[in-house]
């Protein structure tokens, strides 16, 4: 038996005791003095296993990685800024809400294909007092539609980012612009001179685009009933 | 956690049963084993309330199997084994949380907790900082009596990786107890 034989089996069983090994120890004092080292460890070691260190921390005590400090922290930012986003887009007041109760009850208005007539429009827009500048080829769906007690018109108009709805409210008198985003819509409620003009789209949009011009595209007749 | 059998040494944790019914004398001797038990899997675990858990399961399914023992006297290194592969289960069915020790006997390594006989408590640490592959064989021949061929039975090694991994855990106890770390002469094997 070697020397690195010897240590190999001292040193995973101390308490070995091969005549091999006794025969190498007996000509070897630094690999008998070696057992007697890792035998005197051993005898440490039993003793240190006989009890294991009480290191269970109560999980209440224990404290969380520095990581997951940081992750609570953002995500309870994250959420303040969504009940933040929510709570400033939300409608604005039941204005808001019953246009677009209105314009989910009515989902097929999004899914014209074809230009509404001349007539078609005029139908739309009798008894609100209105009239349009608008092209007819740009207008996909026109009806007068009962809303808070009178007739609006109801117009779908083909715009560049795809279909808008519009709502020509000659009754409803908002103080100021009001943008709001409710059940997969966005859309903006406009001060117009007479009364009020609500755009919507489905999704995220700018309208204050087509807000504005449609606010230059209606003109508000002096003999609404 | 599951429900025991009634009757069972487990049914409650802890809990000691009345020795009575043709079963009796094996509760008893399941019983008087469980503070070793208790202990083996400490070590293994880390961790004593999930050794405790160990232990419940390990004995629940010692009684299941108990017609298995044929020799009582052979129910140590039998129970022991089963805790053994318990603990691997328990890492198996969900990876548990792992909680950096170095960071846990830091804390702990506080003048409260420190005790007499300074070099046993370093040791004692030293030891649960050792990697798996090392402490289970230590904990196992110590612990356990189990010889070298037995243990590489129960960890599927061959008898001379099993030699390694005991002449390294106590290479790397040495020099924590202030000896010099002997060569490393055992043949290479991708451990820590």
């Amino acid at each position: 038996m070697t020397c690195d034989e010897a240590r190999l089996l001292i040193g995973a069983d101390p308490g070995a005791a091969t005549t091999a090994l006794e025969e190498h120890l007996a000509t070897c004092a630094a690999c008998a003095r070696f057992r007697d080292e890792m035998r005197s460890l051993d005898a440490d070691i039993r003793r240190a296993l006989e009890r294991p260190p009480d290191i269970a921390r109560p999980r209440s005590d224990r404290q969380p990685p520095r990581w997951r400090q940081w992750a609570l922290a953002a995500s309870v930012v994250l959420a303040t800024l969504a009940v933040l986003g929510v709570w400033l887009l939300r409608p604005s007041d039941t204005l808001a809400r019953e246009v677009v109760a209105h314009v989910q009850g009515e989902p097929d208005s999004w899914l014209a294909t074809q230009h509404v007539s001349a007539q078609g429009i005029t139908q739309a827009l009798h008894g609100a007092g209105v009239a349009l500048e608008i092209t007819s080829d740009k207008i996909m769906y026109a009806q007068s539609c009962w809303f808070r007690g009178h007739y609006v018109p109801h117009l779908v108009i083909q715009t560049a980012r795809g279909p808008a709805t519009v709502l020509i409210l000659r009754h409803e008198q908002p103080r100021a612009r009001r943008a709001f985003h409710e059940a997969g819509m966005s859309g903006v409620i406009v001060p117009a001179e007479q009364g009020s003009i609500a755009v919507l789209t489905r999704g995220a949009g700018d309208l204050d685009d087509l807000a504005g011009q449609m606010q230059h595209d209606v003109h508000w007749l002096a003999d609404a009933h | 956690m599951r429900n025991s059998e009634p009757g069972s040494p487990v049914s409650s944790i802890g809990g000691r049963l009345p020795a009575a019914g043709a079963d009796a004398p094996l509760t008893r001797l399941f019983e008087s084993m469980r503070p070793d038990l208790l202990r083996f899997a400490h070590w293994l675990a880390r961790d004593r309330a999930i050794a405790e858990d160990i232990v419940q399961e390990a004995l629940l399914r010692a009684w299941r199997s108990r017609d298995a023992l044929k020799d009582p006297s052979a129910a140590r290194p039998w129970l022991l084994t089963i805790v053994r592969r318990e603990h691997a289960r328990l890492y198996e069915r969900k990876r548990l949380e792992l909680v950096s020790l170095d960071e846990v006997v830091e804390t702990q390594a506080s003048p409260r907790f420190a005790e007499p006989g300074g070099e046993l408590f370093a040791l004692r640490h030293a030891i649960m900082r050792l990697p798996i592959e090392y402490r289970e064989p230590l904990v196992l021949q110590v612990l356990g009596g189990f010889t070298t061929e037995e243990i590489a039975r129960e960890l599927a090694l061959s008898a001379t990786a099993v030699l390694t991994r005991l002449f390294r855990a106590r290479n790397k106890l040495r020099v924590i107890c202030g000896l010099a770390a002997a060569p490393d002469l055992a043949p290479r094997e991708n451990l820590p």
